[in-house]
């Protein structure tokens, strides 16, 4: 018969006429208790070793026991001060008596119960009389502490109660398993047994010549840490991204993608921002020195979008008290918002008329002329969404903002009643941070005003949010300096050891 | 977004509450002003969008509360009486035509009064007044003023030009006379300003009987200066736009009403060849005319989601300081706006007042019933393809910033701008940047991904990095004189690293996405010469690929060899 290494050995070691121990065999055997107790459980299944089941108690010291066998236990050390201060004739102040003994802190309390329970003496209001009849060499408690760190055992059921609840002993039921070779068992060994042989690596031979079937493979430590493989992964900014862009796409939204570089009729005349605005000058957005100018726009959009900001639109529209100029349209800077996408897309510039409904989305870069810091960059990614559709509302938009937001765990949406030039009535989302429970900000939104879509030629309403990706991810992954993850001066440590998104 | 300093003490009197400070700030946030904090003076902080500049000054806050509390309903506008001073307006410089002006009388100012008139005039000269470049105010002590008696026996100042170099006269916080180029050029206060008059020929002057006395909108002559004894102002407002400057005088002369003064007409006229569009026109101001709007029931209840009756539409007009008037034939209400409101440029304005007084946050969320088709962009789903591709062949993704120094785009990979080889191209570069670390968009990916293995030398190898990401450069051919492409660059950092590491993988990419690769020979300065190809991707040119030059490496401060490659994303379609 062809065994395993390890069953080869627990069989040779049990015996037939005693029950053993298995960690007794395992360590006549030199094998780890666990192996030994799988090999006979695998003996057990071929009839070849009767393994039993026997509880077993063990009592050890705790820290608290062990301490008062090197120290003495504190009713004793009460007891002899008490004796060297003369308290078997007259009573001697606690107070006294406790510095004579060292006590202090917890085991004061400890010491007088256990005084006067044990027959000591007595306490009364302060002062300390000692039992001179009282037997300290023999306490029983002591006794057993100094026979259980011996190995000995106790058999005083009471005794170990006492000081199990005193805290000073721990005890433990434990199930010990006992072998002894079956009749089979002592057959086989008879008969004789050998030990198959094992291998490690599985190789192509092994498997193609059919000699795998007479192996057995070695056992490996399949808990050890091995190795990592160098590996590659998706940044997380491009999974939060993804993630973000799968939620659009699954609420009906499609993608929008435009030029980076665009001319500020796109980014701002459009969106109703007078030129005079202060956000239009060159410290809040990158006007660029080369190129300067788009070479064309739609004329009559810009002609629109000129009416617009100078006359207003509609018969009680006032439009701005700003100048208007087409050079100024025509300067191109570094996108600010993805809404230059919104823009081109609504005119019908990018894709041909839209007709409602129509929903789109983009998550795309957008720049800022900011002071880099550990929550802000220069660039970074907008996510831009907006609907288009007939006879839309404030609960609309609500209902929409909360439906996305659910989806990454932000609850509790408050819409707080904001201002933006090309949105009325205009909305900032607070809601409640997943982890942390903190009211934070999350986006930006808004019914695009009169003064936006009739030039465009939009006849229904549109409502539309904004919000930056990395604000996103920093909310809902809690990274404290953005600048690690995204730009040249990311950490690849960090991207490399970072969860994934899911 | 516009700050202003509130003594909540004041606040209260100004409402008329006894309301406790959080109780305060609690009300105030529902109108959109939030607490940042405290002054060292212990006032509030408040913060809010710049459309309510109403707002500006404790006394507008006060108002808005009344309305808020039901304190106040409905329009209001203050009696003013009949004009008893005429600014004439005579040459000022054609750069800065318009003028109006009120006077309020009857004034007691304390220390506290008179920081908040300073405050308001500083805050509309931020946020309307442009920094004073479209409107600038000047507040004077009418006795300190002495107006000739002209045939109608009313009182004249005069708005016109001076020569900078000839006047005279004692500017606020100084003790000598200077002229207004001195004044520009050296006074501390006076040339914050000296912007603003630069390119004019004359500079803007406003004169009395005595002389000089304001220079806007610079600064006022130090004889009329306001102090806590004044009890009569004379306002004067400036600009490039008569709407901006009647309005922030507005804005002026109710929050001075709401301190008990009593605002007095002013007779604006001007000359018939003085510059801008009033030549010949007499203008009485301040001008507390409402407007109306028209606003349609059907378009508020549509704005707002909520069937609304024409009494609630009434009752939430006059909580937001309006009036309205429903005419049942036509479902629509005329709406009166007072003259202190410059944000209701529209009809839509007045249904957010109504959503606001209403309480946007009562309305009970809806989900829009419209259905839509829901994708991705094409290159989007492109771009996403080709990254998951890399990182399966073992790239660590990254992303890095479009912007970019030119020193780090050309120079250190050694290109020179206006080359023809990859990265070559010229750059879209950023007027006056901040810093030249970001001062052009990149022509290129692989200087980023060389910055990261420069920033990471201390992180374990290999470093197998690749990016996709956006590249730009000048050209002529397109609307917006740039292209802008989707550009994909791997580099291969390890001990071990060659050209047929970086080859091997830029081959299971092209078959990954059935495309053909070539890699005929060529040169490029970044790479080895001899070591260097171009990428070819179905016939057509789209990259480079190579072992990187080592005197790019020690330029990085890379110990190991780089094998690399980039080519145009739009060649693997």
């Amino acid at each position: 018969m062809q065994l395993p290494d390890a069953q080869v050995a627990v069989l040779r070691t049990a015996d037939a006429d005693t029950d053993r121990p298995i960690t007794e065999l395992a360590e006549e055997a030199g094998l780890k208790p666990e192996t030994a107790t799988g090999a006979a459980l695998a003996l057990e299944e071929e009839g070849l070793l009767a393994v039993s089941e026997q509880t077993e108690q063990t009592t050890t010291l705790t820290d608290e026991g062990r301490e008062y066998l090197e120290n003495g236990l504190p009713e004793l050390r009460l007891y002899e001060a008490a004796l060297d201060a003369g308290a078997d004739e007259d009573a001697v102040s606690l107070g006294q008596l406790l510095g004579d003994a060292g006590l202090d802190g917890p085991a004061v309390d400890i010491a007088l119960a256990n005084f006067a329970r044990k027959g000591y003496g007595a306490v009364d209001s302060g002062d300390v009389s000692a039992n001179p009849d009282a037997e300290p060499d023999n306490d029983a408690e002591l006794n057993a502490l100094e026979a259980l760190d011996a190995g000995e055992s106790v058999e005083d059921e009471n005794l170990l109660d006492q000081l199990e609840s005193r805290g000073l002993v721990d005890r433990q039921e434990s199930t010990i398993r006992l072998v002894s070779l079956s009749q089979d068992g002592v057959t086989a060994l008879m008969e004789g047994v050998e030990v198959a042989e094992t291998v490690g690596q599985v190789t192509p031979d092994l498997i193609t010549s059919g000699e795998w079937e007479d192996v057995e493979f070695a056992e490996y430590n399949v808990e050890a840490e091995a190795e990592e493989p160098s590996h590659g992964k998706e940044h997380i900014l491009r999974q939060t991204a993804n993630r973000v862009k799968d939620v659009l796409v699954g609420m009906g939204f499609q993608e929008m993608e435009g030029p980076h570089v665009d001319a500020q009729f796109w980014i701002n005349d459009c969106l109703f921002m007078p030129q005079d605005h202060p956000a239009r000058t060159h410290w809040d957005q990158f006007d660029l020195e080369s190129p300067d100018e788009i070479r064309e726009l739609p004329d009559e959009l810009v002609e629109r979008v000129r009416s617009a900001h100078l006359e207003g639109v509609g018969p009680d529209g006032e439009g701005y008290h700003s100048p208007w100029e087409e050079s100024v349209a025509k300067s191109l800077d570094l996108r600010g918002h993805t809404t230059s996408l919104s823009m081109r897309h609504l005119s019908g510039y990018a894709k041909g008329d839209l007709e409602p409904p129509e929903r789109y989305f983009s998550v795309e870069k957008v720049y800022r002329n900011d002071t880099l810091d550990p929550t802000h960059l220069l660039e970074f990614f907008q996510i831009e969404g907006w609907v288009l559709a007939e006879d839309l509302s404030a609960r609309d938009l609500m209902g929409t903002f909360t439906e996305f937001y659910e989806q990454f765990g932000i609850t509790d949406l408050d819409f707080k009643p904001h201002y933006n030039p090309y949105t009325e009535p205009s909305f900032e989302l607070f809601g409640t941070h997943p982890e942390t429970g903190e009211i934070v900000e999350v986006g930006n939104s808004g019914i695009f005003r009169a003064e936006v879509l009739e030039p465009l030629g939009v006849e229904a309403d549109v409502m539309a949010w904004g919000l930056s990706l990395e604000r996103l991810l920093m909310l809902m992954y809690g990274f404290e300096d953005i600048r690690d993850v995204h730009g040249t001066l990311c950490d690849l440590e960090l991207l490399r050891d970072v969860e994934v998104v899911y | 977004m516009p700050v202003v300093d509130v003594d909540p003490d004041e606040l209260r009197q100004l409402v008329g509450t006894d309301k406790d400070d959080d109780e305060l700030r609690e009300d105030m946030f529902a109108l959109g002003l939030e607490f940042e904090g405290w002054t060292e003076d212990d006032e509030f902080q408040l913060e809010f969008a710049p459309d309510r500049l109403d707002r500006l000054s404790v006394e507008g806050i006060a108002r808005s509360l009344r309305y808020q509390y039901g304190t106040d309903r409905g329009v209001y506008i203050p009696n003013t009486n009949t004009a008893e001073w005429t600014i004439e307006v005579d040459g000022p410089p054609a750069e800065r035509p318009y003028v109006t002006g009120a006077v309020v009388r009857g004034l007691e100012f304390d220390e506290r009064s008179l920081e908040s008139l300073i405050q308001i005039q500083e805050k509309l000269h931020a946020t309307m007044g442009r920094q004073r470049a479209k409107g600038a105010i000047g507040v004077h002590d009418l006795v300190a003023l002495k107006g000739t008696a002209g045939t109608g026996g009313e009182k004249t100042i005069r708005y016109t030009s001076m020569d900078p170099d000839e006047e005279r006269f004692v500017p606020l916080e100084s003790e000598d006379g200077m002229t207004p180029r001195e004044v520009t050029e050296s006074h501390h206060m006076g040339s914050q300003y000296a912007d603003l008059v630069a390119d004019f020929e004359e500079y803007p002057a406003i004169y009395d009987d005595i002389g000089l006395f304001s220079f806007p909108p610079v600064i006022n002559g130090r004889r009329t200066e306001v102090s806590e004894d004044s009890r009569d102002l004379l306002i004067e407002m400036t600009g490039t736009d008569q709407w901006t400057v009647d309005h922030m005088c507005n804005i002026v002369c109710y929050a001075l009403s709401a301190r008990g003064g009593t605002v007095e007409r002013v007779t604006v006229d001007y000359t018939e060849d003085t510059p801008g569009e009033y030549a010949g026109q007499t203008l009485d101001r301040p001008d507390f005319s409402v407007k109306t709007k028209t606003v349609a029931h059907e378009r508020i209840e549509s704005i707002i989601g909520v069937e609304f009756d024409s009494g609630t539409v009434l009752d939430s007009l006059e909580r937001a300081g309006l009036d309205g008037e429903f005419d049942e034939d036509a479902e629509t209400y005329e709406v009166e706006i007072p003259p202190y409101r410059v944000d209701v440029i529209h009809p839509l304005d007045v249904i957010d007042d109504i959503g606001r007084a209403y309480g946007f946050n009562n309305l009970e969320p809806t989900y829009p019933d419209v259905s839509t088709v829901g994708g991705r962009h094409e290159r989007s789903r492109l771009e996403d393809a080709t990254r998951d591709t890399l990182v399966g062949l073992g790239f660590e993704d990254l992303l890095n910033f479009h912007m970019i120094s030119t020193e780090e785009n050309y120079d250190r990979l050694g290109v020179e701008a206006g080359t023809d080889v990859l990265g070559g191209g010229d750059p879209v570069t950023i007027r006056e940047p901040y810093s030249e670390a970001y001062e052009i968009l990149r022509t290129w990916a692989l200087p980023s991904l060389l910055l990261v293995l420069e920033n990471n030398t201390h992180r374990e190898y290999p470093q197998h990095l690749s990016e996709i990401g956006l590249a730009a450069q000048l050209d002529e051919g397109e609307n917006t004189g740039v292209t802008e492409h989707q550009t994909v660059a791997g580099v291969l950092a390890d001990t071990e690293a060659s050209y047929e590491d970086a080859r091997g993988r830029l081959q299971a990419l092209a078959q990954a996405f059935d495309v053909e690769l070539a890699t005929p020979p060529t040169e490029h300065p970044t790479f080895i010469s001899g070591r260097t190809a171009e990428v070819v991707l179905d016939g057509e040119s789209a990259g480079v690929i190579g072992e990187v030059h080592p005197k790019v490496l020690v330029e990085h401060d890379l110990e190991l060899p780089v094998a690399a490659f980039e080519f145009e994303l739009d060649a693997l379609q």
